[in-house]
């Protein structure tokens, strides 16, 4: 069996065994090209046809493309798409100019998906974050806890060896699901060429620039490049030094910096 | 031995010493320690005076100048960490680990006979914890335990304990009374830690921080000495507490160095209480130095028109033409916009009439070293009562928020034995110097 079956086989058998634990079980799609491949893969699971809603956060202030392509798809895959705002927020004018970049996320992503998974009653989610994508993931599980606070307790999960995976749920808690948590950013794309899988066209190359991992508009740079074609990025990934997410204003560390350093007065 | 104590000032522990609130303090300097005032660095915030006391050379030779800093180019902020150092620490000099070297590295390092090994416990901007001959658990502002402990094999130690890098200093907005309580809670899961790799581990250098107190003084500084304040016992009480701990690391510094070896309490700034804080760049926007953008985030504001901005605490850089992409001041007029800056400056004044800055000094008086270029071009120390900030949100001038104190540069302090030759008033900077000095007699 080649690589890239492997790895969608070990997704799919991931995302059949939540389907079988969990009732009130959603997919997180960002529309960006990791939950868009999780979602081909959920189809794939199902043969064409998702037997749970997908959910999409939406800000308000992602790019054009991504809208398009999001309703494009909804209506090619028949999906049963639910959208989260906080409109709260969204009314009071809330955005990356006023307050700070983490209250902004805090809001409008954050606060917005527990609305979401409080109103359905919701205790699995299915999301396609994966391992290489940045430090602070290298320690999750495919299988992984949150408390009501959303507080992911990293030291305290059940070992996941042979394919066992602790999937009980305490109340107050939901799952996060990381069906292509073992997919590096190699995999993806070429798994993307292989399924022939539609892209939002914000990750190919235009007047030299392009976006290697996208969000919201204000908060996502693109980063020098010429690849036109998946197998441009293909190749373009594979020689490339610097990170995914180095276009991407948002770092946890960071984050959790600036906090401290704002609670002593210090910014 | 070298217990850091962060933000405690000389004139406060000198009174509580005189009201017999730190009898064991009293004691050890019975012993024949002098306590000394000191000069803090400058700015006066924690990461720049410790990692001056830690180096033993000025900013311009290490590197940093505050918790936050800019990438000239992108206008965007970082904030600099222990890899940000350019000058190797007492502990790498003695350990014979670091690969950096300094004016002092190359005074000493060849008379370092042999590597000696270092417990380094909770002293601010050591993260992330980097290799080093001995333990080290990072203190301020570290985020992630497993990152700020080196060796790992200390860290499932640390984890049994349920340690704390530091108090939730957020919890204080919301509830004082609670905050106090999470002050002692840290100080003692603190005093546990420390307590325990003193007994439990070998040392030639042992260098603790306590950074509870500088939480202390930020929320509660008006209640030290004001006997109606609300807070004024749990204050006193602190510091009894304090006095207790410090007898126990210097009976156990006693015991190992059969009174022998080096013994030194130190701050790295003092406090005062807070009259105004005073919010730099408003000023500077108001007197038509700064013009900001309406996008970008933070310093990405900065427009074309802006001639001079401020980073925290009042850390006055010129936006020149060579250095940042949007800057249009030139070499030829950069000088005239200084002076401008500066005589802007002495003109601000706070409630009665009070002057705000006490002291503006020019990067060129008071840094010297290969790490000037990233230095601010004036730095301004304030009188008493106005804490100076970088904010860039703050439409006014002036204001007040939940902080009760503030830091000064001219109330930190140091004891140590009176063989020790110091100048008139000491600086933090030249305190490593005596401590290499030890190990190489």
């Amino acid at each position: 069996m080649d690589h890239l079956t492997k790895l969608e086989n070990k997704s799919i058998y991931i995302i059949r065994e939540a389907y079988n634990r969990f009732k009130n079980i959603a997919m997180l799609w960002s529309v960006g090209k990791d939950s868009t491949t999780l979602l081909w893969l959920c189809r794939k699971a199902f043969f064409g046809h998702i037997p749970f809603p997908i959910i999409h956060i939406d800000t308000s202030y992602k790019f054009p493309e991504m809208y398009r392509f999001r309703d494009d798809r909804v209506k090619e895959w028949n999906l049963n798409l639910l959208i989260g705002r906080n409109e709260e927020k969204l009314d009071q004018g809330m955005g990356p100019g006023q307050g700070s970049k983490l209250d902004c996320c805090n809001e409008l992503k954050t606060n917005a998906l527990k609305r979401v998974i409080q109103k359905y009653r919701l205790t699995a989610i299915l999301l396609g974050i994966r391992r290489d994508e940045h430090g602070i993931r290298a320690k999750e599980r495919y299988f992984s806890p949150r408390d009501s606070q959303f507080k992911w307790d990293y030291e305290n999960q059940p070992a996941e060896l042979w394919d066992q995976y602790q999937s009980m749920v305490e109340e107050e808690e939901h799952f996060r699901i990381h069906p292509i948590l073992h997919f590096t950013e190699l995999d993806v794309w070429s798994y993307v060429k292989r399924e022939g899988l539609p892209i939002v066209p914000l990750y190919f190359s235009k007047n030299g620039k392009r976006f290697r991992s996208i969000g919201c508009a204000p908060c996502c740079s693109p980063i020098d490049s010429n690849a036109q074609t998946i197998d441009d990025i293909v190749e373009e990934i594979r020689t490339t030094k610097t990170s995914e997410r180095s276009g991407r204003a948002q770092d946890k560390e960071n984050i959790y910096t600036m906090q401290k350093l704002r609670a002593l007065g210090y910014m | 031995m070298i217990i850091g104590l962060d933000g405690v000032p000389h004139s406060l522990l000198r009174a509580y010493i005189e009201n017999g609130l730190m009898p064991n303090l009293k004691h050890i300097l019975s012993q024949g320690f002098v306590l000394h005032r000191m000069d803090a660095s400058v700015p006066d915030v924690s990461s720049v005076s410790w990692t001056s006391f830690n180096t033993g050379v000025n900013p311009g030779e290490h590197g940093i100048y505050g918790f936050t800093d800019l990438k000239p180019k992108t206008y965007s902020l970082y904030f600099p960490n222990s890899t940000d150092i350019q000058a190797p620490t007492i502990w790498e000099t003695l350990g014979k680990t670091g690969q950096k070297s300094s004016t002092l590295f190359q005074k000493y390092h060849q008379k370092v006979k042999r590597p000696c090994r270092s417990i380094i416990l909770n002293v601010p901007h050591t993260y992330p914890a980097l290799p080093m001959n001995g333990i080290l658990v990072s203190g301020f502002v570290a985020i992630d335990l497993k990152k700020a402990t080196f060796p790992e094999s200390v860290y499932p130690y640390l984890q049994s304990i349920d340690y704390l890098i530091d108090v939730e200093a957020e919890k204080a907005k919301q509830n004082k009374g609670a905050f106090m309580e999470s002050l002692f809670e840290c100080f003692e899961i603190r005093k546990k830690a420390i307590s325990h790799f003193l007994t439990e581990e070998s040392w030639d250098l042992f260098f603790a921080c306590i950074t509870e107190t500088d939480r202390l003084h930020h929320f509660f500084f008006d209640a030290s000495t004001d006997k109606d304040n609300p807070y004024h016992e749990s204050f006193i009480r602190f510091y009894t507490e304090l006095d207790k701990f410090i007898k126990i690391l210097y009976d156990g510094f006693c015991e190992i160095s059969h009174e022998k070896g080096f013994f030194m309490i130190l701050s790295d700034h003092g406090f005062a209480p807070i009259k105004q804080e005073v919010y730099i760049n408003p000023f500077l926007k108001e007197k038509g130095f700064l013009a900001l953008k309406e996008e970008g985030e933070f310093y990405e504001k900065i427009g074309e028109e802006t001639r001079a901005f401020n980073l925290d605490p009042c850390r006055v850089y010129i936006h020149d033409k060579d250095a940042y992409p949007r800057g249009k001041v030139s070499m030829e007029e950069k000088p005239e916009v200084l002076r401008k800056v500066r005589e802007a400056l002495t003109t601000l004044t706070g409630e009665n009439g009070e002057k705000v800055i006490d002291r503006i000094y020019p990067k060129e008086e008071i840094y010297q070293g290969p790490q000037t270029r990233g230095a601010p071009d004036l730095v301004c120390l304030p009188n008493d009562g106005y804490d100076l900030k970088g904010s860039l949100e703050k439409k006014k001038v002036f204001g007040r928020s939940q902080f009760a104190g503030m830091h000064t540069w001219h109330d930190a302090f140091c004891v140590l034995s009176p063989s020790i030759p110091l100048a008139e008033k000491p600086s933090i900077e030249n305190m490593a110097e005596h401590i290499i000095k030890y190990f190489t007699q």
